[in-house]
């Protein structure tokens, strides 16, 4: 297997190499794991002080807004020029290190983004909403004036329609951040978009509205009005803070279970009409072209999902011995509704068990789901497979392709292999005709 | 291989008892998703009331009643009346909604000639969009494509597929793809050119749109869009582009969002679904349907991931910070604790007169006195790690930060 993931020191010598030394001795434990105990090297950082014991921290707000510590600086987004749909990376995508996550909440710096005109930044004192179009009262709302309404906050993933959009045709990516990382997820607060309307009066001939942003690109799209009034919010903060320019600060629409670029970041305007609008990012873009040479438009919401996290190809079982006893885990998600249950397979896809789910299981919502495992150092087609609660079961590649052909490029769904050999390295694979 | 001992090592209990659906073989979804919704009938968790109607997107759609919806709780206070904003002034709605709809209502005054537009072109677009709009610079093309349609209207390349020996893509272009014309017209006056959106008068605008309609061969009301040709609203909102009809579900007229629900209903034929076998599944696909699956590995893998894959967890390289000097910042780390304010009984840095009777000792013996340690003063302050030329320049860095300035 090709090892393009950086698992050791490059630089060697640093006064500050403890880590090295760490590697060494646990491999030294390990070598010795049946000997007696007497036998067993002792730890240095057991044996001695740790320097961080032996000398006074950083004074209490030394970083008055907190940072991750230093020795996680290899946990970030990454991109790359295929991400972009141009040539150059500000109308582009960088993605999540889904790899490095742990339960349901995506930090908010590692939040994937995906920009059409470049990251903007909005000027919170100057940003005005606009609510206009088939309403009995169109309204102009300052930042302030949109945090008076009663807010609401929902813990929801949001995924980028085009999140393997490159392995429609093949298994693409050797890593889980490219395989998956077009997504994340968070808890929003805002206002819901009903709070509002029920003061403004939306019109009955009201069908749909469009969703317009401020940055260069005025990235706009088309929801019908039902939706709207179902669940949709105006938000304004992602984790409990103010949301990151890269999400659309200071407010972007969240549609929930819909595809990100439905949810338009740096929203500027809403407005009511009878007729949708074709904006480009539903025409040319966001359509789903099929074998028939037809494509689907309005394609909503983010199928059911699901992928293993843990093995993956960043974190691999090549430290596990025979015998140990292993957690596999992963995420399922479903923008129609609420995650069930999550199958998973060793023989790529011939039998099915039943994982299970963990912690939180809220709808349209990453859900973690979790399976213990014998490892036996042998090769595995480690797949997962999820089902939820409006009748979705994830298809295999095959089973979506029947339908939709390779070229849709948007709302790919299906089931994910990851070839786990003898070793215990992963790859990405695709089992398929 | 996967027997039922698996089991036996779960750690915790399972979230829905083991079920005998395990080796039932294969189901259809709906009777296995419903099989395991009685299986759990115990556990609350994940099973949410759900609304007798479909959402329009084909999932559910939550019931909010009694303080609860799913998981979350609400304030079921009233919040009518609660109102806040202003209404907006008619000048404000003219000059946020500059949208327009297919049909042309919304498109502003204006002209411009294909003549006209070629020079625009030419000059704010050609850099990333090519030549004639035919793409090659890694932007999107903009022309270009096989516009030739099937018996039934379809474009024919648009049926490309990429799969069993295959190579040639759909090309997505204006005149191969795009349903409809005003979009180009609203597109470019908002978002383009790139680096300076906004920039183009609705005039420019009219010209570029009909300098691209004209690279992609669109005729107006059967005529031919030559050099000369003038585009204005009334002539955009009549064109129609090759595959206007190319595009499903039905969107337009008062049945648009019924068609829409009706499409998603039929998730299983329309965008394709899974089946929950559990044993001896089998999945034939292929040209014919019937070819068994294989597994298919990368065939070639991206170099150029920014920042670089890496799982390591050790210190950053070390970024110089120009704002501030080496002796500054070994003070930082070092000293500063102590020399910083009074209560340590050191001499505090920037306080000239407390440093004028220290530098009278001579710098030398100041400086042994700091390696060495003095009265409540540790040798090098504590940090063994500084070498006495690091020493060195931290004194003189709060030497001079001491004097009268
Ligand atoms: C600096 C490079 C650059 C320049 C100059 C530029 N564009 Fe673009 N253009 C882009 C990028 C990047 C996109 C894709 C944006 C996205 O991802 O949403 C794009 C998209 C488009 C599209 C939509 C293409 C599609 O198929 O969806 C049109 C139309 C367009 N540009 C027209 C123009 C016109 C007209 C001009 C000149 C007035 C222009 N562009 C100048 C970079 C450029
Ligand atoms: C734990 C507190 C503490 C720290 C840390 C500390 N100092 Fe001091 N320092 C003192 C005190 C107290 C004095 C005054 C000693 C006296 O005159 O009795 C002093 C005095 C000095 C003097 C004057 C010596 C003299 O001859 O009068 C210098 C120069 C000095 N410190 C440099 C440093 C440098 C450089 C560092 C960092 C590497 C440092 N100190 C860190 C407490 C500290």
């Amino acid at each position: 297997m090709d090892k393009t993931f950086e698992t050791e020191r490059s630089t060697s010598v640093s006064r500050r190499d403890f880590f090295k030394r760490t590697v060494a001795v646990s491999a030294v434990a390990a070598a010795s794991i049946l000997a007696p105990g007497s036998l067993l090297a002792d730890d240095e950082n057991i044996i001695h002080h740790t320097k961080w014991g032996t000398i006074l921290g950083d004074e209490c707000n030394f970083n008055p807004y907190g940072l991750p510590s230093e020795y996680e600086h290899n946990v970030v987004r990454r991109t790359s020029a295929l991400m972009s749909s141009g040539g150059d990376m500000h109308a582009a995508i960088s993605m999540t290190p889904l790899h490095e996550l742990s339960g349901i909440i995506v930090p908010n710096g590692l939040h994937f983004t995906r920009t059409h005109n470049g990251v903007a930044h909005i000027d919170p004192n100057k940003y005005r909403l606009m609510i206009h179009g088939l309403v009995e009262k169109p309204i102009v709302l300052t930042l302030d004036q949109l945090k008076r309404y009663p807010s609401e906050s929902r813990i929801l993933f949001l995924e980028c329609p085009s999140n393997s959009a490159a392995e429609w045709k093949g298994p693409q990516f050797g890593s889980l951040q490219f395989v998956k990382g077009m997504m994340s997820c968070s808890e929003w607060t805002g206002v819901r978009l009903k709070t509002i309307l029920d003061d403004l009066g939306l019109k009955p001939e009201a069908k749909w509205m469009l969703a317009e942003g401020s940055d260069g690109s005025e990235m706009s799209r088309t929801l019908p009005v039902e939706k709207v009034l179902d669940d949709v919010m105006i938000v304004y903060a992602q984790n409990g803070e103010a949301l990151r320019d890269e999400q659309g600060y200071p407010v972007r629409l969240m549609a929930p279970g819909w595809e990100a670029n439905l949810c338009v970041k740096w929203l500027k305007r809403l407005e009511f009409g009878d007729k949708p609008w074709y904006a480009k990012e539903e025409t040319s873009k966001y359509t789903v072209l099929t074998a028939s040479g037809k494509a689907i438009q309005h394609f909503y919401a983010n199928e059911v999902n699901s992928i293993v996290t843990s093995p993956c190809p960043e974190k691999p079982w090549t430290d596990l011995k025979v015998g140990d006893l292993v957690e596999i885990e992963g995420l399922a998600w479903s923008g129609h509704g609420t995650i069930r249950g999550v199958d998973i397979s060793f023989d790529g896809g011939k039998n099915w068990t039943e994982a299970n789910l963990k912690g939180l299981v809220l709808p349209k919502a990453w859900t973690r789901f979790s399976y213990m495992y014998r490892y036996e150092g042998k090769a595995l087609l480690l797949q997962s497979r999820s089902y939820d609660d409006s009748d979705n079961v994830q298809p295999t590649v095959n089973q979506e392709k029947k339908v939709v052909g390779v070229e849709g490029v948007y709302h790919r769904n299906a089931i994910c292999t990851w070839a786990v050999d003898a070793k215990g390295g992963v790859t990405n694979v695709q089992v398929r005709s | 291989m996967f027997k039922l001992d698996r089991k036996s090592i779960l750690i915790g209990a399972s979230l829905f008892a083991s079920s005998a659906l395990l080796f039932t073989g294969c189901l259809p979804s709906s009777t296995s998703v419903n099989e395991k919704t009685n299986a759990s009938a115990s556990s609350k968790l994940g099973q949410y009331e759900i609304k007798s109607k479909t959402a329009i997107d084909g999932g559910v759609t939550y019931v909010r009643a009694n303080g609860v919806e799913t998981a979350y709780a609400y304030n079921q206070q009233n919040t009518k009346g609660v109102s806040f904003g202003r209404t907006a002034t008619p000048n404000e709605i003219k000059a946020w909604d500059r949208d327009s709809l297919h049909d042309g209502t919304g498109l502003p005054e204006g002209e411009g000639s294909v003549e006209l537009g070629e020079e625009l072109y030419d000059a704010q677009c050609v850099s990333c969009h090519g030549d004639f709009g035919a793409g090659g610079r890694g932007y999107p093309q903009l022309s270009g494509g096989n516009q030739s349609k099937d018996e039934n209207g379809v474009v024919i390349t648009l049926k490309n597929q990429r799969v069993y020996g295959k190579t040639e893509a759909p090309k997505r272009t204006i005149g191969t793809y795009w349903p409809k014309a005003t979009t180009l017209f609203t597109y470019i006056r908002d978002a383009m050119p790139y680096a300076h959106p906004k920039s183009l008068t609705n005039d420019e605008t009219y010209a570029i749109t009909a300098y691209l309609l004209a690279q992609n061969r669109i005729k107006i009301d059967g005529e031919t869009m030559d050099d000369e040709y003038i585009l204005d609203k009334e002539k955009l909102a009549k064109v129609v582009l090759p595959n206007n009809n190319g595009f499903y579900p039905d969107i337009d007229g008062p049945n648009g969002p019924e068609n829409v629900r009706a499409f998603f209903a039929n998730r299983a034929k329309n965008i394709g679904a899974g089946i929950r076998c559990m044993s001896d599944c089998k999945d034939p696909g292929g040209i014919d349907g019937k070819t068994e699956t294989a597994v298919m590995t990368i065939e070639y893998e991206m170099s150029d991931v920014k920042p670089p894959y890496s799982t390591v967890r050790d210190l950053p390289p070390e970024q110089e910070d120009k704002t501030i000097s080496k002796a500054e910042k070994m003070y930082n780390v070092s000293c500063k604790l102590c020399h910083a304010t009074p209560q340590m009984g050191a001499p505090v840095i920037g306080d000239v007169d407390a440093w004028k009777s220290v530098i009278a000792k001579g710098f030398d013996k100041v400086l042994v006195n700091s390696i060495a340690g003095i009265g409540g003063m540790p040798p090098k302050g504590g940090n063994e790690d500084l070498t006495d030329t690091d020493m060195k320049l931290i004194v003189e860095f709060m030497i001079d930060s001491s004097k009268k300035k």
